[in-house]
């Protein structure tokens, strides 16, 4: 007896959560990407880099950054692999994929971090209050004002580009690139680092036509370069695009999946939300089995204190399930 | 090497009997002459020139500035079937019309303000390419249009949609030249390798309050250049010795300088003399031995990176700054050092007055070529050359034997530096092999402003006498100095000079037999390092220890310094103290000779010396056409005769007169060949037909 009401618990558990993750897969359908119709994006070209730093540079100055530990001259930083954070909204890593030159050296390739400005960014969606959010242009704004500082933007991003001013007690903010909004609004305005880059290894345009040049110049170099243009299909598509003449992997590059973050987030979001039946279907089932619990436990007390519990442990099943997303994009950050 | 000890005992003669042909002379003209006032004529700016090279950084500006219409389609080719159109007609490096260019295009847009423009040598790159399409990589769709354009004709703005596969100029110029400098590992490839670095503005940086202290204002440097400040410590500059790794027989000592040894026929020595030569000593109050050089705030920023052109030292000052200077202006407007803060010090060697060298002096300022191609005609500052890193500044000179690494013509303009195809580059090519650029680029100095040439201390010390004023009105005597001979627009001595120096210093015997050679260049006809290099030969009497024979320091400024009492013996007991040698009482007089390296005052190619000026060889009818023949239509004579002779430089300096027509400019036999090379073999090569080289003969 013990046994089968067991099963029939599991069963239910089972039921559903199978009608809550059935769901995704229905509203997938009607499911709204916040993807601006033709955005600006910018183009890495990691085989031209020369890891000089000057976008680093520009991108301190045009944010007022306050002046770096290490000069920007200094290439000792390159010892140590850096992130973005609340100092520097671009940081240029070295990496060592293995090539090596004429003269038998290996061959670094420089790798710019910055925010990748998806398409339909999870960060967007994280927040509760809209101070993120995608503009047309292409830009992830963020709008310290209407911020609350509950910095589910950084759980939320795939790459952890978010930073949060820990040190600033009053009015602390979270602070990422921001792809120079205000510059590229203008006409004919481009990012600080892109405007700086003396080799041009960043090449900024319409998301479209540089997506197009990536091809090509993958097409018409294929030696030079990986088949592979990163963050084409990335979490649903992002703004900046690299090509790479080695493997992403080997580059520090996260393999990510190529649908975006809030379309898992937000259909389980809605998919509660939205369709009220399930959580009514929820609690009637759970009702359904406590009534019978109950009515179990008048027949054996004996048995109580172990049925008792069955009901909290469902609840925390479907609890679990609610937090599903977020532990999920854990994994696939590292 | 007999040889050249021979002819510099003559060349010494010869100065020495052309003082006394001078001083003759001069007796018995005019007499109203007043001493070291006059010497020191206020620098005049020499004439503006209209010759097109002489403007070449203007022009260049001028250029750098023309935006021209984008060419959108291409020709699509490849470069083996551009060849092939194009046959005999591919371009050459004769087809250069500008040798030179200032990339400062507008459509580099300045956003940041980081770097200056790059210099580009445009043909020295040609010349090394030897393929003007590796840079000229496609040409217009449109066939009529120029097979070679400029870079920014095709690479305007960056991010252009209408040519989506374009990089803009900014990426253009540096993909190809870090590109193909990477590619070659010739060439910088660092930013500051190809651009001047911009100084911020320190208006708001510096934070200071009126009137500050000297060493208030270094503190105000240090508190962001504290790195820098420790870099000065170790520099030459600071402490006046440092590495010698130029000097033979010293090339690991790090102790030899002006602080410590050496020792000059000008005024002799820095030892009891410190208030007076340290005014040009990058800190403050090194009025004794005792100095500390290890306290940074001593260090005197202003004096290298004023900008305001305010700043001076105090004369006798120990380096302090004169009290009329606005420190508090100075400090808030520094940036790099220019000619004119080097020249505050470098351009008054002598001192005071720029007479030491041949030549630095205040008209390198000036934009003239006719003083100095890479100063006046380009507009280079002094660190353009003389590379600096850690504030280790790099250059050697004869006169010192600190040196901080080294500079040659060949770092900028390569070993073959004479571009293109024909006959005489060749030639001129092959030349480099054996002689300096120098030697044909600075065919005289002293261009523009007298140097002195002798200096007598033993006759000092009259004050009744009357100096006599020469051709250029300078005086014949100084009672503090004693006789002297100035001269312009000299001839220099050749020598064989293998970039190392022997060095008389303190303590070291004289020659009592002869003249004492104070710094003399090394090297030797059959030493393939050696080339012939011009020269500055400083003849001057000065003072032995009559007993322990070494040369004595006199002590000169200041209430007990010779210029007050006029005694030589307490002149040199106070001297010899500081120096810590003993002094035996009695001195003599000897003389003593500096070889000094011409460097500078480099003239462009129309004010070079011609092939006849030093093969008279060539002078006959048959000129070259004596061995060679003459079958591709060539004039001989005209080559060997072109463009130069003097005759253009005495259109732009009168006082050359002397020198139009000369040939037989080089003495061969001084220099150990048995005559002129061409009919007689180089120093390594034997000629066929039975003539034999020099080496060869010596071989034997
Ligand atoms: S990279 Fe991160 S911070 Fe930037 S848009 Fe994407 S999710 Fe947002
Ligand atoms: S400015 Fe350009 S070349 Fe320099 S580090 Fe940044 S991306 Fe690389």
């Amino acid at each position: 007896m013990k046994i089968s009401r067991r099963r029939f618990i599991g069963l239910t558990g089972t039921m559903v959560g199978g009608a809550l993750l059935g769901k995704p897969a229905k509203s997938g359908a009607e499911y709204k990407p916040k993807t601006p119709p033709d955005p600006f994006g910018c183009l890495v070209d990691l085989t031209v880099c020369v890891g000089c730093r000057k976008c680093e540079q520009a991108c301190n100055q045009v944010n007022h950054l306050p002046s770096p530990r290490v000069s920007f001259e200094d290439p000792r930083v390159f010892e140590q692999r850096r992130r973005p954070d609340v100092g520097a909204f671009t940081v240029i890593n070295r990496y060592y994929g293995g090539k090596r030159d004429e003269r038998n050296q290996l061959h670094p390739t420089f790798v710019k971090v910055q925010c990748m400005h998806c398409q339909d960014p999870g960060c967007v969606s994280a927040c509760i209050v809209g101070a993120m959010t995608k503009k047309d242009n292409g830009a992830t704004h963020y709008n310290a004002s209407k911020c609350i500082g509950c910095r589910y933007c950084m759980v939320a991003c795939p790459f952890q580009i978010p930073a949060y001013e820990y040190h600033d007690p009053l009015f602390p903010r979270v602070r990422k690139c921001t792809f120079c909004y205000e510059r590229i609004s203008k006409e004919g305005g481009k990012p600080g680092c892109a405007a700086i880059c003396p080799v041009e290894s960043i090449t900024f345009g319409k998301r479209r036509q540089i997506l197009e040049l990536a091809r090509h110049k993958i097409k018409n170099d294929p030696g030079r370069y990986v088949d592979k243009i990163y963050g084409e299909h990335e979490v649903g598509g992002t703004s900046w695009l690299y090509i790479s003449g080695d493997s992403f992997e080997k580059l520090g590059f996260l393999d990510l999946p190529t649908r975006p973050i809030p379309y898992l987030s937000e259909t389980i979001q809605h998919g509660l939300f939205n369709y009220l039946w399930a959580p009514l279907t929820l609690f009637g089932i759970l009702g359904a089995v406590v009534a019978v619990i109950n009515r179990q436990q008048n027949r054996s007390s004996s048995e109580s204190v172990q049925e008792g519990h069955q009901p909290d442990q469902d609840t925390q099943d479907t609890a679990g399930l609610q937090e599903k997303p977020d532990s999920s994009k854990r994994e696939e950050k590292l | 090497m007999k040889v050249g000890i021979k002819q510099k005992k003559i060349n010494m003669m010869a100065i020495l009997m052309a003082v006394l042909v001078f001083s003759t002379l001069a007796v018995g003209f005019s007499t109203n002459g007043n001493s070291s006032a006059d010497a020191t004529k206020p620098a005049k700016p020499p004439k503006k020139s209209t010759h097109p090279w002489e403007a070449r950084q203007e022009a260049a500006k001028l250029r750098s500035a023309e935006v021209v219409p984008l060419i959108k389609e291409l020709l699509p080719e490849t470069p083996s079937q551009r060849r092939a159109r194009l046959g005999d007609k591919v371009p050459q490096i004769e087809d250069i019309e500008f040798s030179y260019f200032l990339l400062n295009n507008p459509i580099l847009e300045k956003e940041e303000d980081l770097y200056g423009p790059v210099r580009f040598m445009h043909k020295k790159h040609a010349g090394m390419l030897n393929d003007c399409f590796v840079c000229h990589h496609h040409r217009s769709a449109d066939l009529q249009a120029p097979e070679i354009t400029r870079c920014s004709a095709c690479h305007q703005t960056s991010f252009n949609p209408e040519v989506p596969e374009r990089i803009g100029l900014l990426g253009a110029h540096h993909r190809q030249c870090m590109g193909c400098h990477k590619k070659w590992n010739k060439g910088p490839v660092g930013c500051t390798g190809c651009h001047p670095k911009n100084v911020p503005s320190h208006k708001e940086l510096v934070k200071l309050t009126a009137n500050p202290s000297p060493t208030d204002v270094t503190k105000e440097c240090l508190r962001c250049h504290d790195v820098q400040g420790d870099e000065m410590l170790t520099s030459t500059h600071w402490l006046w010795k440092g590495p010698s790794e130029f000097t033979e027989g010293s090339e690991k000592r790090v102790d030899m300088g002006k602080a410590t040894v050496t020792i000059n026929n000008f005024l002799v020595h820095l030892a009891s003399n410190w208030p007076q030569c340290t005014s040009c000593h990058a800190g403050y109050g090194w009025k004794e031995a005792d100095f500390d050089f290890t306290d940074k705030t001593k260090i005197d920023c202003l004096i290298c990176h004023d900008t305001t052109n305010s700043y001076k030292k105090a004369p006798l000052g120990a380096g302090m700054p004169d009290p009329d200077v606005d420190l508090f202006d100075v400090a808030r407007n520094v940036g790099k050092p220019n000619r004119k803060t080097c020249g505050e010090c470098h351009f008054a060697g002598g001192p005071g007055e720029p007479i030491k060298h041949g030549k630095l002096n205040p008209f390198l300022d000036f934009h003239s070529t006719s003083c100095d191609v890479h100063m006046g005609g380009l507009d280079l500052q002094c660190h353009d050359c003389h590379k600096t890193r850690n504030h280790k500044i790099s250059g050697r000179s004869l006169a010192l034997p600190v040196a901080e690494g080294s500079r040659t013509c060949e770092d900028c303009h390569t070993p073959v530096p004479h571009q293109g195809k024909a006959l005489l580059n060749h030639h001129l090519n092959r030349h480099s092999e054996h002689i300096s650029c120098t030697t044909c680029h600075n065919p005289v100095y002293a261009k523009c402003g007298p140097v002195k040439t002798f200096w007598d201390w033993s006759t000092a010390g009259d004050k009744s006498r009357r100096p006599k004023k020469d051709e250029h009105g300078n005086p014949d005597y100084m009672w503090e100095t004693g006789e002297q001979i100035w001269q312009e627009k000299i001839k220099p001595v050749y020598a064989w000079y293998n970039g190392k120096a022997k060095r008389h210093v303190l303590g070291d015997k004289v020659n009592n037999e002869g003249v004492t050679i104070l710094t003399e260049p090394t090297g030797d006809i059959k030493d393939p390092n050696s080339k012939i290099y011009p020269f500055k030969v400083m003849g001057g009497r000065q003072a032995a220890d009559a007993k322990h024979n070494y040369l004595l320091v006199p002590h000169l400024a200041g209430p007990d310094g010779y210029w007050e009492t006029l005694d030589w013996e307490k002149t040199f007991s106070l001297g010899m103290d500081a120096a810590k040698l003993p002094y035996s009482g009695q001195y003599k007089w000897v003389d003593t000779v500096m070889y000094l390296s011409l460097n500078h005052e480099v003239l462009p190619k129309q004010f070079a010396l011609s092939c006849v000026q030093c093969h008279p060889s060539l002078r006959t009818e048959r000129s070259c056409g004596q061995c060679h023949m003459d079958k591709r239509g060539l004039n001989f004579k005209n080559l060997a005769f072109s463009n130069i002779d003097f005759k253009f430089l005495h259109t732009r300096e009168p006082d050359t007169q002397k020198r139009v027509q000369s040939t037989d400019y080089i003495d061969f036999k001084q220099l150990g060949y048995k005559c002129d090379p061409i009919t007689f073999g180089g120093r390594f090569k034997q000629l066929p037909l039975g003539w034999h080289s020099v080496s060869a003969e010596k071989n034997e």
